[in-house]
C-alpha cells in the first residue's frame, strides 16, 4: 500500500508535469515572433496601420511571415516588465526616460540615439481637452486652476503620459515667468501645478485610461497627449481641445531590446520593423492617428493640422529626464511636495 | 460620552417592550430592511451590469466576445483556472489532513502560514514572484539558463493563481475533517483497509461537501483573478491576457460592450458553479 | 493495537510532509521571505522612513480607516442577513441564499466597473446624490462601498452554519423567563455568535487590507487623498521602489497576520463554546 500510494502520488505529478509541458509549448510559438512593449497610447496606430504594413513589406522583401505580440500598458509599467522579464524585441515608450531605464539594465546596448532622429519616432504635445462648447472657458494652464474646476490626468508613478503632462504644466510656470521676469520663477511654477493638481480629481494608472475616464464624463478638463484626442476625434468623438501657448514637445523613443533579438534570433526583422517607422508610410499612418511626425517632410504635409505652439519647450528646458525624475518626482522633488502641501493645507 | 449603562439599560429596554408589542411587524421590519440592503448593495450593481451588457441586445452582446483577444483570453484563464484548481485541491487536501491528523513540531505556525494568501495583497502577491521568479531572481536565474520563463509567461500566472488560491480547499476541508473525526478512519484500517484505501472510501466521501466548496471557491477567485496577474503577467495580448485582464484593456479601449460582455461571461461562470454546487448540496443532504 | 495515529506511516508520512512542506516552502514561505530580507537587507532604518513617508502612511491609514468602517457595517448587517435567512421563510430564498456569494464569484475589477456604472458621477443615481452633496465615486465612501460588496459573503457565511445549529429551545426558555426579545438576543444568541462574527469580521477585514481590483477602479487614486495602501504598492512596484512598496506591504502583511492569528484564537474559542 505504500508502494501504491507513491505510485498514486507520482502518477499525479507526472501528469500534472506532463500538462504543464504540454500547455506550454501550445502556447509558445515557435514561428517567426516579435514581440512589442509599448505604450497605451500608440495602440491604434501600430495594430491598424503600422504593424500590417510591416508584415506586407517583410513578406515582400523576404517571404517571411513576420507575427506580432503586442503589450500596450503603462509606460513606466512597461518598462518595469522589460527589465523584470518581459522579452520585447521592440520597446516603444513615451519617454526617454523609461527607455534609459531599459538600457541601465542592461538590455538596451546600442547606441539607440544615433538612429534617424535621435531615436525618437513620434511626436506630440501636451494639449487640454474639453467638453462641446467649453462651458467651464477652458483655454490655458491658468484656467485649470479654477475653483471647481475638474482636472484628469494620470499618476506620474505609473504613467509616462502623466510625467509629460505634468512637466508641461511646470515648465510652463517656468516659462511664462520667465517671459514676465526675464527669468523663470521655479516657486510660481510650483504653485501653477500645485493649483492644478488640486482640481485633479482622478489619476488613472495609464494615459490611455485618463481619456477613458474622461469620456465616460467625468472630469471638465483632461491633460493628456494631443495625439490621444485627435485619435478619439478621429473615431467620431466630439472632444475639443486647445493646446497651451506654453507646452512641452512629447518625443516617444522606439528601440530594439539587444538583449531578447539576440535570444530570440529576431535581430534583422526588429531592426527592419523599427527602422520601417521612420518611413514616410508609417510616418504619414502616425500623422494620420494624430502624432507629429518628425521626418521633415511628413511633418511639412501635415503642418496645417498640427501648428506649432508659440511657447514650445522641451525635456532639455527642464535639465533633461534625469534632472527631471529627481526634481520633480523624486523624494524631495516639486511634485511630491506639492502633494503633501495640498494634503495637509499648503 | 453622554450616555450611562443605566441610560443604555433603560433605552434597550423600552426599546425591546416596542419591539415585543409590535411582535410580526418587527420581524417584518427586519426582513425587509435587511433584504433592502442586499438589494441596493450587491443586486442593483449587478443588475446595472447587466443592463449595460445587453442594451444593445444580445447580438451586441454575442459580438463583445468576438475576436481572437477575447477567445484566446478566455483560453489563459481557463487553461490557469483547471491547473491552478487541480494542483490546489491535491495539495490542499494532504495539507487539511496533515493539519489534523498528524503532529509535528511547529503545527500551529504552520497552521498561520497557510492562511498567509488571504493577508498578501494581490499586487505584493505578483510583485513577489516577478522578484523571485524573474530572470534575475533567486530562482528564476536557474530557469532563465534552463530557457523556460516563467513570469511574463503562462508559469508565472499559474503561480499566482497558486499562490492567491491556496488556503480555500484546506480551510474547507479542516473543520469538516476535524468533524468527522478519526473514528472512521481507524475502524477501517483496523478491519484491514489500506490507507489509500481508507483515505479513498472513508475520509474522502466524508470530506466531500467542504471539499467541493472548497474547490468552488478556487475556481472561483482563479477565474476572477486581477492584481496579481496585472503585475506578473506582461498583458501581452492574445499570450498572456487573462480574462480579467481582457476586460481591463476593453474597458479603457473604449469598448464598452466587449468590455461588459467578457465580465457578465465571466461572473457568470463562477456564479453558476456555485449554483450548481449549493444545488448538488441541497438534493445530496436533504435527510 | 497497530492504529493509524500510531503506524507512523501514512502510506508515506514523510511523502506527504515531503510533498506539503515543499510545496508551501516554495511558493509562500519563500517568497514572503525573500523579499522581506530583500527590503529590510538595506535597513530596517530606510524601510521605516519609507512607512513613514506621507504618501505611504496616509494610504495606510486610508486604507485601516476604511476597512474598519466597513467591517463594522458588514458586521451588523452580516449578523442581520444571516439572521434573516436562517430564521425567516420568504419566497425566492433559495436564490437569495445563492446570490450572497455573488461577491466571490465577480472579479474584483468587474465589481469596480458596476459600481462606477451604478454611482458614477455621470449615472442619474450618481447626479442624484452630487446634487445633495454627496459623492461616492472617486471619493472616500467608494472605497468603503467596493469593500462592503467584496467583502459582504464573509459574516453571512460565518454566522449561518452557527445559526442554524443554535438551539431554538434556548432562545424560547428565555423567552418563557420572560426576557425581551431583544434582551433574549442580546443576552443569550450574541455571546454565543460573538466567535462566528468575529471570525466573519477578521476575514473581512483582511481581504479589505489588501483589496486592489475594485478599489483602484472606484476611488480616484489621488495620493495622500484616495489613494489606498495596495494601490499605493502598485504605484511603487511600477516605478523601481521596490523598497518603498516592500515597506507597506510588510505593514499591511503584520497587520493581518495579527487578525488571522487571532482568528485562530477565534476558531477555538468557538470550537470550545460550540457544542
Amino acid at each position: 500500500m505504500k508502494a501504491r500510494f507513491i505510485n498514486s502520488l507520482f502518477r499525479t505529478v507526472l501528469v500534472v508535469a506532463l500538462t504543464l509541458f504540454i500547455v506550454n509549448v501550445a502556447f509558445s510559438q515557435k514561428e517567426r515572433t516579435l514581440i512589442l512593449g509599448a505604450y497605451t497610447v500608440p495602440k491604434e496606430a501600430y495594430e491598424k496601420e503600422v504593424i500590417p504594413a510591416f508584415q506586407v513589406y517583410w513578406k515582400q522583401k523576404t517571404g517571411e511571415v513576420v507575427k506580432f505580440e503586442e503589450s500596450y500598458v503603462a509606460s513606466g509599467a512597461q518598462a518595469r516588465a522589460i527589465i523584470g522579464g518581459l522579452e520585447a524585441d521592440v520597446a516603444a515608450l513615451s519617454l526617454e526616460g523609461d527607455l534609459q531605464k531599459v538600457v541601465e539594465a542592461g538590455l538596451i546596448t546600442h547606441d539607440w540615439k544615433s538612429g534617424p532622429n535621435k531615436g525618437m519616432v513620434t511626436r506630440s504635445v501636451v494639449a487640454i481637452g474639453y467638453r462641446p462648447g467649453n462651458p467651464k472657458n477652458i483655454w490655458d494652464w491658468d484656467d485649470l486652476t479654477k475653483p471647481g474646476i475638474e482636472v484628469l490626468y494620470p499618476n506620474p508613478k505609473t504613467s509616462g503620459g502623466a510625467m509629460w503632462d505634468v512637466n508641461a504644466i511646470y515648465g510652463a510656470g517656468l516659462m511664462i515667468s520667465e517671459m514676465k521676469t526675464g527669468k523663470p520663477d521655479p516657486a510660481y511654477a510650483e504653485n501653477l501645478l500645485m493649483a492644478v493638481q488640486k482640481n485633479v480629481k482622478v489619476m488613472d494608472k495609464s494615459g490611455r485610461e485618463s481619456v477613458s475616464t474622461f469620456e465616460r464624463g467625468i472630469g471638465d478638463a483632461l491633460v493628456t497627449y494631443e495625439n490621444e484626442i485627435l485619435l478619439r476625434q478621429m473615431e467620431g468623438k466630439d472632444l475639443p481641445f486647445v493646446v497651451p501657448k506654453a507646452t512641452i514637445l512629447i518625443e516617444n523613443p522606439t528601440a530594439i531590446v539587444d538583449k531578447y533579438v539576440d535570444k530570440h534570433g529576431t535581430r534583422e526583422v526588429a531592426e527592419a520593423f523599427v527602422e520601417f517607422c521612420f518611413n514616410e508610410q508609417s510616418q504619414r499612418a502616425f500623422a494620420k492617428y494624430g502624432f507629429r511626425p518628425v521626418v521633415p517632410k511628413i511633418a511639412e504635409e501635415f503642418k496645417d493640422k498640427y501648428p506649432v505652439p508659440e511657447m514650445l519647450f522641451d525635456i532639455n528646458y527642464l535639465g533633461g529626464w534625469g534632472e527631471v525624475e529627481k526634481t520633480i518626482y523624486g523624494a524631495d522633488g516639486v511634485w511630491t511636495r506639492i502633494v503633501e502641501r495640498i494634503a495637509t493645507g499648503k | 460620552m453622554g450616555l450611562s449603562v443605566v441610560g443604555i439599560e433603560k433605552f434597550t429596554q423600552a426599546s425591546a417592550m416596542r419591539k415585543m408589542r409590535m411582535g410580526r411587524k418587527e420581524n417584518w421590519v427586519l426582513t425587509v430592511g435587511t433584504l433592502g440592503w442586499f438589494l441596493i448593495l450587491i443586486l442593483l450593481p449587478v443588475a446595472a451590469l447587466m443592463e449595460e451588457a445587453f442594451r444593445h441586445g444580445p447580438t451586441a452582446f454575442l459580438a463583445g466576445l468576438h475576436g481572437e483577444a477575447a477567445q484566446k483570453a478566455f483560453v489563459l484563464t481557463l487553461w490557469t483556472t483547471m491547473l491552478a484548481v487541480v494542483i490546489n485541491t491535491v495539495m490542499g487536501v494532504m495539507l487539511a489532513v496533515l493539519l489534523v491528523r498528524h503532529k509535528f513540531p511547529g503545527k500551529a505556525l504552520f497552521d498561520g502560514i497557510v492562511d498567509l494568501p488571504f493577508a498578501v495583497s494581490p499586487v505584493v502577491a505578483g510583485f513577489m514572484f516577478i522578484v523571485l521568479f524573474g530572470p534575475n531572481g533567486f530562482l528564476g536565474r536557474w530557469f532563465e539558463a534552463g530557457g523556460v520563463k516563467i513570469v511574463f509567461a503562462l508559469p508565472g500566472i499559474v503561480l499566482a493563481t497558486l499562490f492567491v488560491t491556496l488556503p480555500f480547499v484546506t480551510r474547507e476541508v479542516i473543520p469538516v475533517l476535524r468533524e468527522m473525526g478519526r473514528e472512521p478512519e481507524e475502524i477501517a484500517y483496523t478491519l484491514g483497509a489500506s490507507r489509500w484505501l481508507t483515505f479513498w472510501k472513508v475520509t474522502l466521501p466524508s470530506i466531500r461537501w467542504g471539499l467541493i466548496y472548497g474547490i468552488t471557491l478556487t475556481t472561483a477567485r482563479a477565474l476572477g483573478e486581477f492584481g496579481a496577474v496585472l503585475v506578473v503577467s506582461g498583458n501581452i495580448i492574445k499570450r498572456t491576457q487573462t480574462a480579467t485582464l481582457y476586460i481591463h484593456q476593453e474597458f479603457v479601449d473604449f469598448n464598452y460592450q466587449g468590455a461588459f460582455s467578457a465580465s457578465v461571461v465571466l461572473g457568470g461562470m463562477s456564479f453558476v458553479l456555485l449554483l450548481v454546487m449549493e444545488y448538488w448540496k441541497k438534493r445530496h443532504q436533504e435527510p | 493495537m497497530k492504529t493509524l495515529s500510531n503506524s507512523g506511516v501514512l502510506g508515506g508520512d514523510v511523502l506527504l510532509k515531503t510533498a506539503v512542506f515543499s510545496y508551501v516552502g516554495i511558493l509562500v514561505i519563500l517568497p514572503i521571505l525573500y523579499v522581506s530580507f530583500q527590503a529590510l537587507g538595506q535597513g530596517f532604518g530606510k524601510v521605516w522612513a519609507d512607512i513613514l513617508q506621507p504618501s505611504a502612511l496616509f494610504s495606510l491609514k486610508l486604507t485601516f480607516f476604511s476597512a474598519i468602517g466597513m467591517a463594522v457595517i458588514n458586521a451588523i448587517t452580516g449578523v442581520a442577513m444571516a439572521w434573516v435567512m436562517v430564521r425567516h421563510n420568504f419566497p425566492g430564498k433559495p436564490i437569495i441564499n445563492s446570490l450572497i456569494d455573488l461577491p466571490f464569484a465577480l472579479p474584483t475589477n468587474v465589481t469596480g466597473l458596476m459600481l462606477v456604472i451604478l454611482y458614477g458621477p455621470v449615472s442619474l443615481l450618481g447626479k442624484f446624490l452630487k446634487i445633495r452633496g454627496i459623492e461616492i465615486i472617486y471619493a472616500q465612501p467608494g472605497i468603503i462601498l467596493a469593500l462592503l460588496f467584496v467583502t459582504f459573503p464573509f459574516v453571512v457565511r460565518s454566522v449561518q452554519p452557527v445559526l442554524m445549529e443554535l438551539d431554538k429551545d434556548i432562545e424560547e426558555a428565555a423567552a418563557t423567563l420572560g426576557a425581551r426579545k431583544f434582551t433574549t438576543f442580546r443576552k443569550v444568541i450574541l455571546p454565543h455568535l460573538m466567535p462566528s462574527i468575529l471570525t466573519g469580521v477578521a476575514l473581512a477585514f483582511s481581504r479589505a487590507l489588501g483589496e486592489f481590483g475594485s478599489v483602484v477602479v472606484v476611488a480616484g487614486n489621488i495620493p495622500m487623498k484616495t489613494q489606498v495602501a495596495p494601490v499605493f504598492i502598485y504605484g511603487e512596484i511600477e516605478s523601481y521602489n521596490p523598497r518603498g512598496a516592500l515597506a507597506v506591504s510588510l505593514v499591511l502583511l503584520i497587520a493581518s497576520l495579527l487578525i488571522l492569528m487571532l482568528l485562530n484564537v477565534l476558531q477555538k474559542w468557538g470550537r470550545e463554546r460550540g457544542t
